[in-house]
Order: structure tokens, then C-alpha cells, then sequence
């Protein structure tokens, strides 16, 4: 059924090339805080369970920073869904709409989920932690994503909108009827792992921690050697046309599929040997760039999909009438270099060597 | 108005809004109000080289923490999803103006967030200056937030003089209301931001030195929210002023509503005299006062922010959308050439019906009726309508059709309705069903 649009909202302050950059930024930002913050808490979370003297003294270091990843990876969230909501906020909207309460409880479930973290941070050099509000904290960070899936998954297919309304007109379905919805999470949370465990790699390299530098590249060699798994399922399960995209139909997207499949393999492959005990700290970073070039592929590729998906029901984002809005383009300029400015004011102050001159309570 | 609808009864989509909205502006505002304070704590305590004040504060700072970024984070998304949900057209329309705001906003609250993890994480590492530089830098990121969010919620109640042709952010920014409602917010933030203070357990011996301070910051705000509070009111659009002094008797439920959020705007003096107490006998002054006092100044805020809502009646952002997202220019259209016709999502909830008048007279009544109403439960129009026949429903819908306001005395507080005479047939005998 054609949708048509509404009648024309006020024109884009930008250019829609300028904000479809701007999305593409903020979410690849989003993403690096989601794998650090989500993703950490479940390591950190599993490796306080496993209860080992090795274990506790990684959580030890690494917990203290995950509510600040946490704060973050909500902070950078916000900004890529403002985009969407802009560029695509037909599509967007009415996908909510049509799955209202799943839509709604995410935040309920980001509040616990964030509640329990803390918690869990707290008492983590407790003499028993609360590895189990951790991983429940973490589980629901998780469930955090489902619900984005959900959405984006649905925000995608109109041709899907009437049965989902008919299914449930109060909006209670999650969007079960789009069969991408279960690999597309799967593949996304492995993703996660992979990538928290590859920070936890570069940062036992950073630090010469051994042990950080080998559990977080076991991490990512479990997590992506699952993508086979979910990476497949999650292929095959995509319309014909998209399909048709994704295996040669258009360059740019096949391209950024297969360079991702071929980095996260090779990055695999390199893992195994930097994983054992006695390898160079120096052999993890080649799987951590690997790694974060998989990611980034992934995102570009994420994006193509969309715009293929969007046009095969009429729309093209770059269409959408603009007019620069110079003095507010101004105005969040002056921002943005004020808060950079903060930023390194800050970044400064708070590396300075504890207990030089005048520091501590006057 | 081609999105779906979303059904949610007894409560309706506009108290989901108000509930989420009220936890999160009340946070919010308590957040302004207790970096605030936090700077000048710190300030007042490293002057007087008062260690334990300082360890003490350090523990506030990270409560601080956990409000802002749990709660006020969580439901500031909370906002987002509610807002799009019930009204999903005007948050477009609004995204569309001012995501530049938005996203001066989001950079603001980065920095606010930044600030208080350094305050927090990195204490030990900052010189007493810096740590004071901090705290101030903080308590400007959480003021200036709302320095933006109160453009957007200003411009809804009163768009700015040249809006509409040019459609540039700042034009519509700095509307009527724009400068009397940022100094009414701040005094409530004031004032929040030191009961929370006062609220906060604290060792005897720091109580002087804690409450003191705080007790001043509570009336200062109480007492200065009276004048910017009359300020605002006055800048109101003559419309609205007059929808809000025109309905403060009667048995309606608008009537009621108004009683309740003046009784709570006199019910937030009562914090300035708890302040007056904790200031004057800090030593027998208890937590639970305060406590009651922040009940009692969210009931006054919950007051003041359902007034500024109804007082945009009959519109979602004045003059430019009605409540349940049809645009003004679109009425005529709709009367003359039919709504559902021009409804995809209207017309498929009706042919999911067997597309009888019934099923169409239901799909006018969610596109046109839910923002405001329900079926059974908040302004239920099973009961609002019990009393009336099929033909006074159709009468009461054909006269809502009337664009002149001499003759449909309705118009300052509901939207017209915006289909042809046979919809407004379709939906009186929707209406009727509901009571049989």
C-alpha cells in the first residue's frame, strides 16, 4: 500500500547529504561507546562471575569506567536518532507507532539496566561482588538493542506495516513478522562482544596486561566466529532485492559487505596466534584494527541498505527540500567549539600527576 | 497526519506525555538548580578551608552523578519516545525547526556530563581552582541546557514573530514567552536544587553550614518564581490567557484541572517557609520536611507545566497545528474534499473494519479525537457523549465544522472538525455506538 507522505514539514536546516554525514559520524561514535559500555559490562560482568583472583583484578580496573561508557553511549545515542528521525522520520514514526509498548520499554529497561550497572560497580572490589546485578544489568543493556533493532527493522519495511497493525492494533508485537529481526540482534550482539573484547585486547596491550590482552581476544575470536552463524542466517534472510544488492547488485554495498567479511576473517585469523601467552603484546593490534575497519564497513553498508530498502518504496532522503539556517548553523558551531574546547580543558586537568602542587583539598 | 495512531486507553497518549514529562522536567530542573548550588558550595567551603564540607559535597557531586545519568538521561529519552508516539506529525515538525537546537543542546549536555565525571572520577587530580572552575562550568552546561529547551517549549505556546515565512530557527526561538519562562524555570531550579540539598542526609556537625546556605538558595528561588511567574503569565497570547482566566469555575474537567494546578502553584510557597525554618533552627529542622517540600514544589511545577499545556489549547503548537496533528491550512481541504480520502493510515484502520460507517466513524474518531480523549477513561467520550442521541452527536460534530468562532464557541479549546459533513455523520454514529 503506498504511504504517502505528509504535507511538507518545515524545509532541512542542512543539506541531506551534510546530515546523512552527520548520522553516519554520530552512529559510528555511538556504536565504539555501545561496544565499550554494553559490551564491557557483559565482560566485566561474566569475568566477575567466573570468580578467579585473575579475573577479579581485571574487573578490578576495567568496571570503574563503564558507567561513564554507559553515560556516553547514551549521549551519542541521542544524536543519530535525532538524524533519523529527521532525515526518515515517516518511516521512523510510524514504525514506533506500530510497536508502541516494546518502543516505550526500553526505557524502562535502560534505567535498570543502568541502575544495576552502577550497583554492580560499586561493590566490585567488594569481597563478594554483585556479578549477577552486573550480568542482568548488562543482559538488559542488551535487550536495550533488541528494541532499536526492532524499530529500525520495521521502520524498513513498509510492505510489512498493515499486517503489523492488524497483528496487534495497540502496538504490543515486537516486529516478528520481518524475519530479519532475531539475526539481525544476534549478529549485532556479537558484534558487541567481538568488539569489547578487542578494546580489552588493545588496552592489556596498552597497559602490558597479559591476561586483559588474551581473554579480550578469546572474546572476539568466540563472538566473531559466531558471525558465521548469525552473519548467514541474517544474509539469507533479506528480501530478494536487498539480497540482489548485497551480492553484486550495486558496487558500493557489496564492496563494504565483503571487505567487512574479509577483514573480521582475517582479523580472526591473526587473533589465534596473538592470543596465546607467550605472543608480542605488539600482535593485537593488527586484530584490533582489522576489527574496527569490520565495524566501519559495517556501518557504511548498514546505511546502503537503508537507502536501498527506503527507495524501493519512493524515497530517496537526498530528495527532501533544505535551506540552510546559517545563524543556527552559527550558533551550534560556536557550540560545538566552546564543548571541544571544554573537552581538552578537562582532558588536561584531570591526566595531571596526582599530588603535584596545590592539589588535594585546599 | 499520514502516521498511524496509537490506541492507549483509560490513560490516553497525553498523560503518558505529561507523566514521563513531569519526572523528567522536575529532574531536570532540580539538576540546573543543584549544579548551582554545588558551585557555590564548593566555593563557600574551599574559602572557609573546610575539609569536611568538601569530602561531604564530593558525595553529593556523585549523587549528582547517578540522577543525571540514570534517571534525567533515561527519561530525557523517555521524552523522546513518549512525545513520538502520541504526537508523532508535530515532533516531526518540531525535529525539522529546530534540530539545530537539539543539537546545540545534545553538545551542552555532553559537556555537562564531562564536567561532572571529571568532578566526580578525577577530583583528586584537580587543584581546589580548577575543581571550583569545574564545578561552575557544570552548574553553566546544566543552565544552558535549559537555555535551549525552553526556546523549543516557548515557541510551541507562542512561535515567534516571522516564523512562518522564514522558518529560521531563531525566529521562531524567541518568542513572547521566551525570556519570562527561562527566568521562571531558573527560579524553580533554584529552588529545587536547594531542597534537594536540604533533603540530603547530613553529620550534625555540618548541618549549620549545609543548610543554611541551601534554605537561602530555596527562597530565593520560591520568591523570585512569583514575580517571573505573573511575568510569564502575562506574556501569555490573549487567547490563551483568556482560555485559562475564562475556565477557572464550573464542574468541567478543564475547570477541575485548573483548580489542581493553582492549588499546587500555592502549595510551592510552602518550601520557601521550610527554608525559612531550616535557616533560622538548622538544628531542629528535619529531612522529611524537605522531602515534603519537593512533593510539594513538583505538585506547583506539575501545576504550572499542565497550564502552559492546556493554555496551547486548541493547538499543539499555536497557530501552526492542531493538537491531534492536522495543520491548520489543512482544514479547509478536509471539509470540502473528505479526511479520509486523504489518510492512507485512516482509510486502512477502516478497511480492517469492513470499512461500515461505524468502522469509518472509528477511524475519524482516532485520528481526530484520541490526542485529547479516550473511550472509557481520561475525558472518555462513552460517558462525555452518554447523555446525547445519535442526531445531537451528528449536530454537535456538524457545528464543531463551523471555522468562525462566533459560531462555534468550541474552537478556543478543541480543534474543528476537519472532514465533510457525511464524516462528521460517520463519527456521531461512532460516538453513539460507544454508549449502547
Amino acid at each position: 500500500m503506498p504511504f504517502p507522505l505528509p504535507t511538507p514539514d518545515p524545509p532541512l536546516p542542512l543539506p541531506p547529504s551534510v546530515l546523512k554525514a552527520l548520522l553516519l559520524g554520530t552512529f559510528t561514535l555511538h556504536l565504539l561507546a555501545v561496544n565499550l559500555g554494553v559490551g564491557g559490562s557483559l565482560l566485566a560482568a561474566t569475568h566477575a562471575l567466573r570468580g578467579r583472583p585473575e579475573d577479579r583484578e581485571l574487573v578490578g580496573r576495567v568496571a570503574p569506567l563503564l558507567p561513564a561508557a554507559v553515560t556516553f553511549t547514551i549521549n551519542l545515542g541521542v544524536a543519530p536518532l535525532l538524524f533519523v528521525q529527521l532525515l526518515y522520520g515517516d518511516f521512523f514514526y510510524t514504525a514506533s507507532v506500530l510497536t508502541a509498548f516494546p518502543w516505550l520499554a526500553l526505557v524502562a529497561l535502560l534505567m535498570a539496566g543502568y541502575l544495576l550497572l552502577y550497583r554492580f560497580v560499586g561493590a566490585v572490589t567488594a569481597p563478594v561482588p554483585r556479578a549477577g546485578a552486573g550480568l542482568l544489568g548488562a543482559l538488559l543493556l542488551l535487550a536495550v538493542g533488541l528494541l532499536l533493532v526492532n524499530v529500525t527493522t520495521l521502520s524498513l519495511r513498509p510492505d510489512l506495516w498493515l499486517a503489523q497493525a492488524a497483528a496487534s492494533p495497540r502496538g504490543l508485537r515486537l516486529n516478528t513478522l520481518d524475519p530479519t529481526l532475531w539475526p539481525r540482534f544476534l549478529h549485532q550482539a556479537a558484534g558487541i562482544l567481538a568488539s569489547a573484547g578487542l578494546f580489552l585486547a588493545g588496552w592489556g596491550a596498552w597497559r602490558d596486561h597479559g591476561y586483559a590482552r588474551r581473554v579480550g581476544l578469546r572474546w572476539f575470536l568466540g563472538a566473531t566466529a559466531s558471525q558465521l552463524l548469525w552473519g548467514t542466517w541474517l544474509l539469507v534472510r533479506q528480501p530478494g532485492p536487498l539480497l540482489d544488492v548485497l551480492l553484486g547488485g550495486t558496487a558500493p554495498a557489496s564492496l563494504a559487505l565483503w571487505c567487512s567479511v574479509a577483514c573480521g576473517a582475517l582479523g580472526l585469523f591473526m587473533a589465534i596466534p596473538a592470543s596465546e601467552r607467550d605472543a608480542p603484546a605488539r600482535a593485537a593490534w593488527a586484530p584490533l584494527g582489522l576489527g574496527a575497519a569490520a565495524v566501519l564497513g559495517m556501518s557504511l553498508l548498514r546505511e546502503q541498505l537503508r537507502e536501498a530498502s527506503l527507495a524501493a518504496a519512493g524515497f530517496r532522503a537526498g530528495d527532501l527540500p533544505h535551506r540552510t539556517d546559517w545563524p543556527a548553523l552559527g550558533l551550534f558551531s560556536v557550540a560545538f567549539l566552546g564543548v571541544a574546547a571544554l573537552l581538552l580543558l578537562l582532558r588536561r586537568w584531570a591526566s595531571q600527576l596526582v599530588g603535584g602542587p596545590g592539589q588535594g583539598a585546599p | 497526519m499520514n502516521h498511524p495512531v496509537w490506541d492507549l486507553p483509560l490513560l490516553g497518549s497525553g498523560w503518558l506525555i505529561g507523566l514521563v514529562s513531569l519526572i523528567h522536567v522536575s529532574l531536570a530542573h532540580l539538576i540546573v538548580g543543584a549544579g548551582f548550588w554545588l558551585a557555590l558550595m564548593e566555593g563557600r567551603a574551599q574559602r572557609a578551608g573546610d575539609g569536611a564540607l568538601l569530602a561531604w559535597l564530593r558525595a553529593r557531586a556523585r549523587a549528582l552523578l547517578w540522577l543525571s545519568s540514570i534517571f534525567g538521561a533515561s527519561t530525557g529519552v523517555g521524552i523522546w519516545v513518549a512525545i513520538g508516539l502520541a504526537s508523532p506529525t508535530a515532533t516531526q515538525h518540531l525535529i525539522r525547526a529546530f534540530v539545530l537546537a537539539w543539537a546545540t543542546e545534545w553538545l551542552v549536555f555532553a559537556g555537562e556530563m564531562a564536567t561532572l565525571l571529571v568532578l566526580v572520577l578525577a577530583q583528586d587530580r584537580l587543584r581546589p581552582r580548577q575543581r571550583l572552575v569545574v564545578a561552575w562550568l557544570y552548574a553553566l552546561c546544566a543552565w544552558l541546557s535549559l537555555v535551549i529547551i525552553n526556546g523549543i517549549l516557548a515557541f510551541m505556546l507562542s512561535p515567534g514573530r516571522g516564523w512562518a515565512a522564514s522558518h529560521a530557527m531563531l525566529d521562531g526561538f524567541f518568542g513572547a514567552t521566551y525570556l519570562p519562562s527561562l527566568l521562571l524555570r531558573s527560579a524553580i531550579a533554584l529552588a529545587l536544587g536547594g531542597l534537594w540539598a536540604l533533603a540530603a542526609p547530613n553529620p550534625g556537625d555540618l548541618r549549620a553550614r549545609i543548610l543554611r546556605p541551601s534554605a537561602r538558595l530555596v527562597v530565593a528561588g520560591v520568591l523570585l518564581a512569583v514575580p517571573a511567574g505573573w511575568f510569564y503569565f502575562q506574556s501569555f497570547p490573549p487567547a490563551a490567557r483568556e482560555l485559562v482566566l475564562g475556565n477557572l469555575r464550573g464542574a468541567t474537567g478543564l475547570a477541575q484541572g485548573f483548580r489542581w494546578a493553582l492549588l499546587g502553584l500555592g502549595a510551592f510557597l510552602v518550601p520557601a517557609l521550610l527554608g525559612l525554618w531550616a535557616h533560622a533552627r538548622p538544628a531542629t529542622f528535619h529531612r522529611s520536611a524537605a522531602l515534603l517540600g519537593l512533593v510539594l514544589a513538583c505538585w506547583g511545577f506539575g501545576g504550572f507545566e499542565w497550564i502552559r499545556e492546556v493554555a496551547r489549547k486548541p493547538f499543539v503548537i499555536r497557530g501552526v497545528m492542531y493538537a491531534n496533528g492536522i495543520r491548520v491550512e489543512q482544514v479547509a481541504g478536509y471539509q470540502k474534499d473528505g479526511f479520509l480520502p486523504a489518510n492512507a493510515w485512516a482509510r486502512a484502520f477502516a478497511a480492517s473494519r469492513g470499512d461500515t460507517d461505524l468502522a469509518r466513524g472509528e477511524a475519524l474518531f482516532r485520528s481526530q479525537c484520541l490526542a485529547c480523549h479516550t473511550r472509557d477513561g481520561y475525558r472518555g467520550l462513552r460517558a462525555l457523549t452518554a447523555k446525547n442521541s445519535e442526531a445531537e452527536n451528528v449536530r454537535l460534530l456538524q457545528a464543531r465544522r463551523e471555522l468562525d468562532p462566533a459560531r462555534n464557541p468550541s474552537l478556543d479549546r478543541m480543534p474543528p472538525f476537519a472532514g465533510t459533513a457525511q464524516e462528521a455523520e460517520w463519527l456521531g454514529r461512532y460516538l453513539s455506538a460507544l454508549s449502547r
